[in-house]
């Protein structure tokens, strides 16, 4: 066999199922016509990016700057880094400089190049689950281990199995708020609770880093504040997408913060500029990087998708779903009617012709996940499919 | 400790490249940047075509909706199908776009392709003097790097690189124009590696051919770049659009797999899976656009070529001996002293920026990268000369 025999050992463990649902999908999408399939299944928001983002955009590309397009820095523009930290500094009270900001491919990006900079062969990462899927891929691509520490049943964090998964071997705890897939947001006592833990670890002699997903971190709903985790805890980074936030998940722009209290700051970005360079990244996009640091303030209208939340979670709640409301991002997680998701996906699919994700992609079997990123006329119109469906399989 | 150990172990590693280079960043700062002739970074100093500058704000204006939008983890459709075409026109051979994946340069394109081939513990062949991440690519996906010295000329010496062949061997790297040399393959060396690569695949044994053309398209006086799709079946070309469309900041390549390959589903599937995983997910949308109709572009060469031309006069007068380059913009001359960092710290002195040879895996020479102003290369005129004439007396 030519390919690797790991890649294609992960290629084989995702296959089974997703391969099955997309194969269905695409017949009923061929069979009902695209525009009577309710697409749920994919986190690619259907909105644009702001109107000001989008003018800056033609104005940088029309007035060419010289040497605008070649290679900066590996850690991306002194003067982007310089405003991002700016932004930083305001939003959480500390002194941020462009010393504590890495400009990345997006979160995935970011995220790997700081786990290989972390990462010994063997070294553990802690992960609530359920979880982003890619985590454990991302781990792995840099000889770590993922530990999946089963989160409550309102999807907050178990702090006392948190404790009991620590190992010598733990080396950071990967949290993801607001969350996908559940689109739960931490509260300040989850927070507080797990860095006590860390905290009390780290007197101990063990440093465990405390990495946070904050993909989502702008998409908040009802006026929600997000526990300040940079002055909660000094081995804080925290790993920033433009993709949602600005809807650009195309152009692969985000940046990894490191917190300005934490020991080692500087190795830590040196260890970055040589991950960033030599995992292929190289730098940022150096046009979006320009284009990101001007809108650090601004995202798309959230108020729009807590409209859609709302709308798809009384939806659910009439049909009788179990369901816990979420606070943030665009996903919502329900308990499947069927212990078996699979079989009621697959009952959504071909009756209702909604397609969504099953729980097992995010290592919870039982649930499934509703990315409701898409046009609000496509959640009006699968609403009534929701409310069947809970009501023919929910025995009350 | 706040990093691995293996990232600790490169810092120090790549530490005295690093010296050299926040040595420069220093005499920048107190001689000025313009007094001083760095000659160290493959940083173009050329603006992409007017054409392309066009195109981009002919894209960004048309206000397609979703153009910032995910798309599949190979890239969109249509930029595939349309450089699958360039392929088939070129090579004779039946390109689709699902033999194209769109990357994040020709570093993320290699990052994928290695990560899609290797196991622990296999080996990869690198020829001498060579572009140092390599190495770094390969260790990332747990291969392991073996290095082939080229001849005196920077040929490729076959008699050695079957000697490094072993059962764990599991691709070649080939970069062509070549970074640091500036040497072009030609076909019949090609041509006779091909035959040790099908000698080998005769007794079960598939070793794959990567090609890296990251600057294929910077080639001197006619020179043409041998179609190494027609020379061998399992081959996979990695290329970039930082050289030639002067893009290096935005990050935009692609990877080209031979129609000739047998069983090339799975690996595209790997290397699509790969692009995702390693956290590329796609090459950014608006450049995949961009370049996709402008496959047939590319930079003034013949400006490269005058850059070259003088700088290869320069340093033939003042005595060095050195290898004509026929493409990319790098030359690697021999250090008159056989210690290429003294000789490179000589050179600081006369505020001439170079990298010594023992960063290409090859000490005893230095590397100029000429995609620099014309005006940098004549004022080191002087320069070179009094260190030819100091060191190049024999």
């Amino acid at each position: 066999m030519i390919v690797s025999r790991q890649i294609q050992k992960l290629i084989a463990d995702q296959e089974g199922w997703t391969r099955r649902m997309f194969e269905e999908g695409l017949k009923i999408k061929k069979l009902y016509g695209e525009d009577n399939v309710y697409d749920f299944s994919l986190g690619n928001p259907d909105t644009e990016p702001p109107e000001e983002l989008q003018k800056m955009l033609v104005e940088a590309i029309s007035n060419p700057v010289r040497g605008m397009h070649r290679y900066m820095t590996n850690s991306g523009y002194d003067e982007v880094r310089q405003d991002v930290s700016g932004y930083l500094s305001e939003l959480y009270g500390l002194p941020f400089t462009a010393s504590h900001v890495f400009m990345s491919n997006g979160a995935a990006g970011g995220l790997n190049i700081l786990l290989k900079v972390m990462l010994n062969r063997g070294d553990e990462v802690i992960v609530p689950s359920p979880f982003f899927w890619e985590f454990r891929n991302y781990i792995n691509n840099h000889g770590g281990t993922l530990k999946t520490v089963r989160s409550t049943d309102d999807f907050q964090l178990d702090i006392d199995r948190v404790a009991d998964a620590i190992t010598p071997k733990t080396r950071a705890v990967l949290i993801n708020s607001p969350n996908n897939p559940t689109g739960t947001v931490y509260s300040e006592r989850s927070i507080s609770d797990l860095v006590t833990l860390l905290n009390r670890k780290r007197s101990e002699g063990q440093d465990i880093y405390l990495i946070a997903d904050d993909a989502y971190r702008k998409l908040v709903f009802d006026g929600l504040q997000l526990p300040n985790l940079f002055r909660a805890y000094d081995l804080t980074c925290s790993i920033n997408s433009h993709s949602k936030d600005l809807a650009l998940p195309g152009e692969r722009i985000g940046y990894v913060a490191i917190s300005p209290r934490l020991p080692d700051a500087d190795l830590l970005m040196s260890g970055l500029m040589i991950t960033q360079r030599t995992l292929g990244f190289v730098n940022a996009p150096a046009l979006f990087q320009r284009v990101v640091s001007k809108f650090q303030r601004t995202s798309v209208d959230i108020g729009e998708y807590q409209r859609k939340r709302d709308v798809l979670y009384e939806a659910l709640m009439e049909g009788g779903f179990e369901c816990v409301k979420p606070q943030g991002a665009f996903y919502m997680f329900p308990r499947s009617p069927v212990a078996d998701e699979l079989k009621f996906i697959r009952a959504l699919q071909q009756e209702e012709r909604i397609m969504v994700v099953p729980g097992r992609g995010f290592g919870k079997k039982g649930h499934f996940r509703i990315a409701y990123c898409v046009p609000m006329s496509t959640i009006e119109r699968s609403v009534g499919g929701f409310i069947r469906m809970g009501k023919r399989f929910i025995k009350r | 400790m706040g990093i691995s150990k293996a990232i600790s172990k490169s810092m120090k590693d790549s530490s005295w490249i690093r010296a050299m280079f926040e040595e420069g960043e220093k005499m920048k700062k107190v001689h000025g940047p313009e007094n001083i002739l760095d000659f160290t970074l493959g940083n173009p100093d050329v603006e992409p075509p007017e054409q392309l500058k066009q195109e981009l704000v002919r894209l960004v204006t048309s206000d397609t909706p979703g153009m910032h939008r995910y798309m599949t983890n190979s890239g969109y459709e249509d930029v595939r199908a349309q450089i699958a075409g360039v392929h088939a026109s070129r090579t004779g051979l039946k390109f689709t776009k699902d033999h194209i994946v769109m990357t994040v340069g020709s570093a993320g394109g290699m990052n994928v392709v290695l990560k899609s081939l290797l196991d622990p513990g296999n080996e990869v062949i690198v020829l001498s003097p060579f572009f140092v991440e390599f190495k770094f690519y390969i260790e990332n996906h747990g291969g392991i790097m073996k290095l082939v010295e080229t001849t005196e000329d920077f040929h490729l010496d076959i008699r050695k690189i079957e000697q490094a062949i072993t059962r764990r061997t599991k691709a070649i790297i080939v970069n062509s124009p070549n970074n640091p040399t500036g040497v072009v393959y030609t076909e019949e060396e090609l041509k006779e590696l091909a035959r040790l690569l099908n000698g080998r695949r005769e007794k079960g044994q598939r070793i794959f051919f990567l090609a890296d053309e990251a600057y294929r398209k910077i080639l001197y006086n006619g020179t043409t770049l041998p179609d190494v799709f027609n020379i061998y079946d399992d081959t996979i070309t990695i290329t970039s659009h930082s050289k030639d469309l002067a893009l290096p900041g935005e990050r935009i390549g692609y990877i080209a797999a031979s129609p000739r390959i047998t069983n090339l589903r799975p690996l595209m599937d790997a290397m699509i899976f790969s692009n995702r995983i390693l956290g590329f997910i796609n090459a950014p949308a608006l450049m995949q656009r961009l370049v996709g109709k402008l496959q047939g572009i590319s930079v003034d060469i013949r400006e490269y070529q005058k850059k070259r031309d003088t700088l290869y006069a320069i340093l033939i007068e003042a005595g060095f001996s050195v290898v004509k380059p026929m493409g990319a913009f790098y030359i690697f001359p021999r250090s008159p002293i056989p210690d290429d960092v003294a000789f490179v710290r000589e050179l600081q002195k006369h505020k001439i920026l170079a990298v010594p040879g023992v960063g290409f895996g090859t000490p005893g020479y230095f590397r100029l990268a000429y995609c620099i102003p014309m005006d940098v290369i004549e004022r080191s005129r002087q320069y070179f000369m009094e260190m030819g004439i100091k060191n190049n007396r024999r």
